[in-house]
């Protein structure tokens, strides 16, 4: 892997802050990065890999922040970008936000992360929940030396502390579905697909084994069992906890669960699903004078279920003004900064059908610059719903101590990356 | 970046730090502390207060103590003396009761990149190898790594790296990949650290316990280990095994990557391997993240080079989405436009289409670029496409177009009598060199289809004056005087013009040579020039149809995964249209050598049998069998290889090139294998059947044997036919070896 150093840069190219690990790259080499980006993006071809000399930039952006890490090796780039990736999400637990001002408000903080995340270029503790034992904001505050190393540093099960303990034993397990779907101009579905992901609230007492039953097609295949709905899941993948090969032998998802927010596993489903919220458009733009936009949306799922805060975007040229609507239920609203208008329907139940019209002025004077054709984009949430039929079977917690502990499982279906593209 | 005022402000923060009732207040003295390494993460020179912070390090608050810590690593290159005052103070943190203050002394410490270092840290190093906290461990053993690194030149350690590799059985298994990098770095010259059986058996069942960075590593590492038999090897691969479905990307292609070197001698082990990756890998391809988006599709690129159809079946998942950034759509239409085949090429047309009129012309010259390495394949839906874009009148567009028009007519000659006619009807003409010098390719490679040649390439000539690429002004008088070959009458007066002006007013010297040059060559006569200036017309290697070979995947598993592959080619789509753009008008280099016929798809001794063949109507299959039956064969002859192992559609593809129909063969490796071809030629119809027998059997060598019957007979026209098959086949054959 070998970073030589990790740079923090503000949107001007000025670095904020940054740590030099391994020493072999001239840390002045980062002057010529803001330079190299800045000719990709004018030529239009910019590539998250520049060379400079012997030198590569492996970079990415976050909000108004460049991450920059520097090597002069063929490393892993992948890796690199998965390390970065990790300060964003490690800096973003600390921080709620990652940007410019959190950054210089807690700089200390940001060195003593820096310092602990990677040493000689090499990744060391990276895990949020870990480092939060013995890094922490209130680190201004004097204490004598009263920080010693978290026993999860060295312990064997590195992703939970010994000696945890809560009043109430429960679990909260939420499974979260999001979809995504392209469609194309002429209405027919070019790519769908589910990606699911089965996250974990723990609040239980020491060290528990827990095992989670789904109704997973492959293990009731080989149990011989055929009742009732199954799943076939693709590309599972589980948090480091879960005891893979045991996964692999039976099927089983057993594992000693982190404490507090996790991700246990998340999944893939491919197959082809129909747009759960379906949408007409017809956007009819008069050069010079105004454009038309007539959007009808759908409601493709079960009349029990209701969608909640649905939020339908639709693209206006960014030129137009003067807006007015009319829709049959909810309300529609401009948002010019970013062309679009968002039709907001609290709740949406399923099998109904709704309408919203727009009407925009359009300056006789047109502007030369060319704009692209954004599609419209689609958010919105079924409670109490999987579209892939997902279910958990069971959860069951044993702890040497022997308390009794209560899972609790909710159901969420949300939109992806849920795109229509548009004739205009 | 000092700024003014700069040096008022250290003075102050210097008495202040003096100051001793600053010092007495705990947390005031903090706050400027803190003070001081603000200004330092600003940039302000701040190194004047060395001796200050220094006494600050004493102190039990840890923060204060890593703020100090920094300040001293980050001046102590600079102020080599003061550092060392503070050394002291460091190693007497390295004996501190509490672990956290003993590895943060000891790594800050080891971060002094200063002279005469080693000789202080060397001991509390080694203490802190034996420490009894696996946070010392893990600090103690990268620093044998920054000794190393301080000292490179001197001799190493005998005792710290036998210390090193028995701390590859630490408990701790951070500890277990800090020495394996560690080890790494301090024998880089002797190829690093050595994986022997019993430490490869040891890493394989510790990568369970590693977290994702120390397991792709660990990974990496153990590339370097050979089993010893094949029964070694297939156990390793089995606990591996369910590292290729790991929840991280760089994990699984780690695994991947180690799958495929470690199975070189296992072909069918490899090919499962990726298989088994393919979901990850097209989940990686869809990742939230553009980057770890932008190295899936890289490493999809590298699987594709030996495993071209693993992905056949997902190429919707290479669509592009709106808010992606350039960098990812140009890899995905790659990958597209490898993915084609019979099935999906509409919709991917259909996609391809929607890029064309994208608000970045580069992206949109990308997609035209796509949709011409298609036509190779696809000529006629393409062709309309391309045809159609050009009805937008957009500059940009228009000049991807010409542009992939000159490469198709380079590549696949078939197309050449639709293009000429879909140029001829263009009013628009590019505006930007290149498009241009791709127009005035076409022009004078097939001036004589195009009636409009001259009136356009005169509005070029008379354009001459305000042209500021040399490139278009060689161009246009390669195109003049190719045209004046095919149609002197109408452009002999402009040519004399255009070489007038160039000889003469031109200051660009290329530009100038090039015109002196063909005048001289013009000079000695009609039929020299001809000779010297036409060459082929298409692309004689037929890398169309050999392009698509599947490579080994030993040519490129050893850069898998690595910065290589993302940073190697960047944006090939793009360079392609260059790289394409100087193709032609460098055989125009070498069309001028003599000699370079050679490579003409006619070998040198056939030239003057050479015999234009033609397709003609179709005939039925009846009507072949009747008329087979009928003949008798004129020709036999063994050509000496055996069948190209290439594709039945290839194959086709291939003679189709040169005219001659394939009405039927066997298929697959069936043996004996045949062929039944049939093409026209000097006005008589000539029927062939190639035959490869059991190379098994005696008394066949395993070598093509063609049969031909003729009607009318034409021993002439055969020779010639069968010269032009054999040398079909035998490109065929050589390429797939």
């Amino acid at each position: 892997m070998s970073a030589s150093a990790v740079f923090v840069l503000d949107l001007k190219g000025k670095v904020l802050i940054c740590r030099n690990y391994k020493g072999d790259v001239d840390m002045s080499e980062i002057d010529h990065f803001f330079n190299l980006l800045m000719q990709q993006e004018e030529e239009g071809l910019v590539c998250p890999v520049m060379s400079h000399g012997n030198v590569h930039f492996l970079w990415i952006k976050h909000s108004n922040l460049y991450l920059v890490a520097t090597t002069n090796k063929n490393s892993n780039a992948s890796l690199v970008y998965a390390f970065l990736y990790k300060l964003v999400e490690v800096f973003t637990e600390y921080f709620k936000e990652l940007e410019e001002e959190s950054i210089q408000d807690n700089f200390v903080v940001v060195y003593e992360l820096l310092d602990e995340l990677m040493d000689f270029g090499f990744p060391q503790t990276t895990d949020s929940k870990i480092l939060q034992e013995y890094i922490t904001q209130q680190g201004n505050k004097l204490e004598v030396s009263k920080t010693k190393v978290p026993t999860t540093v060295t312990n064997a099960v590195s992703w939970r502390s010994e000696g945890l303990k809560y009043k109430k034993n429960e679990v909260f397990i939420d499974v979260i579905e999001s979809i995504n779907v392209l469609v194309n101009a002429n209405g027919s579905v070019m790519s769908s697909d589910i990606v699911g992901s089965i996250k974990l609230k723990t609040m239980l007492s020491g060290m528990p084994e827990l095992r989670l039953g789904l109704n997973d097609r492959v293990l009731f295949a080989i149990t011989g069992r055929d009742k009732g709905k199954t799943v076939t899941m693709e590309d599972v993948k589980f948090h480091q906890c879960v005891r893979l090969s045991r996964f692999e032998g039976d099927r089983t998802i057993s594992f000693i669960p982190p404490d507090g927010e996790s991700e246990l596993m998340s999944y893939r489903i491919n197959t082809h699903v129909k747009p759960l919220i379906w949408i007409e458009s017809v956007i009819e733009k008069f050069s010079h004078s105004r454009v038309e936009i007539m959007v009808k949306a759908k409601g493709q799922f079960k009349k029990q279920s209701v969608a909640n805060n649905v939020e339908i975007r639709v693209p206006v040229p960014s030129d137009a003004d003067s807006p007015k609507f009319k829709t049959s239920t909810g309300h529609a609203k401009y948002v010019p900064e970013k062309n679009w208008v968002v039709w907001s329907i609290k709740s949406f139940p399923g099998g109904k059908e709704f309408l919203m019209r727009a009407h925009f002025g359009l300056p006789s004077v047109e502007k030369d610059e060319k704009e692209g054709k954004p599609p419209i984009t689609v958010k919105f949430e079924i409670p109490y719903f999987t579209v892939s039929g997902i279910q958990v079977r069971y959860m069951k917690i044993i702890e040497k101590s022997g308390y009794q502990a209560l899972p609790w499982v909710r159901y969420i279906t949300q939109s992806g990356d849920y795109q229509l593209r548009t004739n205009n | 970046m000092p700024y003014f005022g700069s040096e008022e402000t250290v003075k102050e923060l210097k008495r202040a730090l003096a100051n001793p009732h600053v010092q007495a207040d705990r947390l005031r003295y903090k706050n400027y502390i803190t003070k001081v390494i603000r200004y330092m993460t600003q940039g302000l020179d701040v190194s004047a207060l060395f001796m200050d912070m220094v006494k600050a390090s004493a102190t039990v608050d840890i923060v204060q103590k890593k703020l100090v810590y920094l300040y001293m690593c980050t001046y102590a290159s600079d102020k080599p003396d003061l550092a060392l005052l503070a050394i002291n103070t460091l190693r007497k943190d390295c004996a501190d009761p509490n672990p956290m203050v003993r590895g943060l002394a000891l790594r800050n410490m080891c971060n002094f990149r200063m002279p005469g270092m080693p000789e202080y840290i060397e001991q509390p190093i080694v203490a802190g190898l034996r420490d009894k906290a696996s946070y010392v461990r893990r600090v103690a053993v990268l620093g044998c790594a920054k000794l190393h690194s301080l000292q490179p030149n001197t001799d190493i350690d005998g005792s710290i790296v036998n210390e090193l590799y028995a701390l590859l059985r630490d408990p701790d298994p951070v500890v277990v990949v800090n020495c394996l990098r560690a080890l790494e770095e301090i024998l880089k010259d002797e190829g690093g650290v050595v994986i022997n059986k019993p430490i490869a058996h040891h890493l394989l069942n510790r990568m369970k316990d590693l977290d994702s960075w120390a397991q792709s590593e660990v990974l990496t590492f153990l590339l370097r280990y050979r089993p010893r038999s094949d029964d070694e090897l297939f156990d390793i691969l089995s606990l591996l095994d369910a590292f290729l479905q790991s929840a991280h990307a760089h994990v699984s292609v780690a695994t991947l990557r180690l799958f495929l070197n470690l199975a070189a001698a296992h072909p069918a082990v490899q090919a499962d391997a990726l298989l088994h990756t393919s979901a990850p890998l097209l989940a990686t391809c869809g990742s939230a993240s553009r980057e770890l988006r932008f190295a899936g599709l890289c490493h999809v690129q590298q699987v594709m080079r030996s495993q071209p159809g693993l992905f056949g079946t997902h190429y919707k998942r290479f669509f592009c989405g709106y808010s992606e950034p350039s960098y990812i759509k140009f890899r995905k239409m790659e990958i597209l436009v490898e993915l084609v085949n019979d099935e999906n090429v509409a919709l991917v047309l259909e996609e391809l289409r929607s890029y064309c009129t994208d608000v970045s012309p580069e992206l949109a010259q990308a997609a035209i670029a796509a949709i011409g390495r298609i036509a190779r394949t696809y000529s006629e839906k393409c062709l309309d496409i391309l045809t159609g874009l050009l009805a937008l009148k957009q500059d940009h567009i228009t000049s991807a177009v010409i542009q992939t028009f000159r490469d198709l007519v380079w590549f696949c000659p078939q197309s050449t009598a639709a293009v000429c006619q879909t140029v001829e009807a263009c009013v628009d003409n590019p505006q930007d060199s290149e498009g241009k010098q791709a127009l005035l390719w076409l022009l004078g490679e097939h001036g004589e289809q195009i009636s409009s040649a001259p009136y356009v390439m005169e509005g070029y000539i008379d354009g001459l004056k305000t042209e500021l690429s040399s490139a278009v002004k060689m161009e246009l008088l390669s195109t003049s005087v190719k045209m004046f070959l095919c149609r002197p009458a109408e452009t002999q007066d402009m040519l004399g013009r255009l070489l007038h002006y160039c000889i003469e007013e031109e200051s660009d010297m290329c530009v100038r040579d090039r015109a002196l040059l063909y005048y001289r060559l013009l000079q000695r006569g009609v039929e020299e020039t001809r000779k010297a200036v036409t060459g082929p017309k298409s692309d004689p290697s037929m890398s169309v149809l050999t392009g698509r070979q599947e490579e080994p995947i030993s040519l490129w598993a050893s850069t898998f995964n690595t910065l290589g592959p993302l940073s190697g080619r960047d944006l090939c789509l793009q360079t392609d249209i260059i790289s394409a753009s100087e193709q032609p008008s460098s055989s125009a280099e070498e069309e001028l050598l003599p000699g370079s016929k050679d490579v003409t798809l006619s070998s040198p001794n056939d030239t003057e049998e050479e015999i234009s063949l033609s397709l003609g109507p179709p005939l039925s299959h009846e009507t072949f069998e009747k008329m087979w039956l009928d003949l008798e064969i004129l020709h036999r002859q063994t050509l000496g290889f055996p069948r190209p192992k290439t594709a039945a559609d290839t194959l086709q593809a291939a003679l189709q090139l040169v005219k001659i129909q394939t009405l039927a063969f066997t298929p697959g490796d069936t043996v004996p294998w045949k062929a039944y071809l049939y093409t026209r030629g000097t006005g008589t119809l000539i029927l062939a059947e190639l035959l490869q027998e059991d190379p098994d059997e005696p008394g066949s060598e395993g070598s093509l044997v063609v049969s031909v019957k003729q009607q009318p007979g034409n021993q002439h026209t055969i020779r010639g036919f069968v010269a032009i098959l054999k040398s079909v086949l035998q490109t065929l054959h050589f390429d797939r070896l």
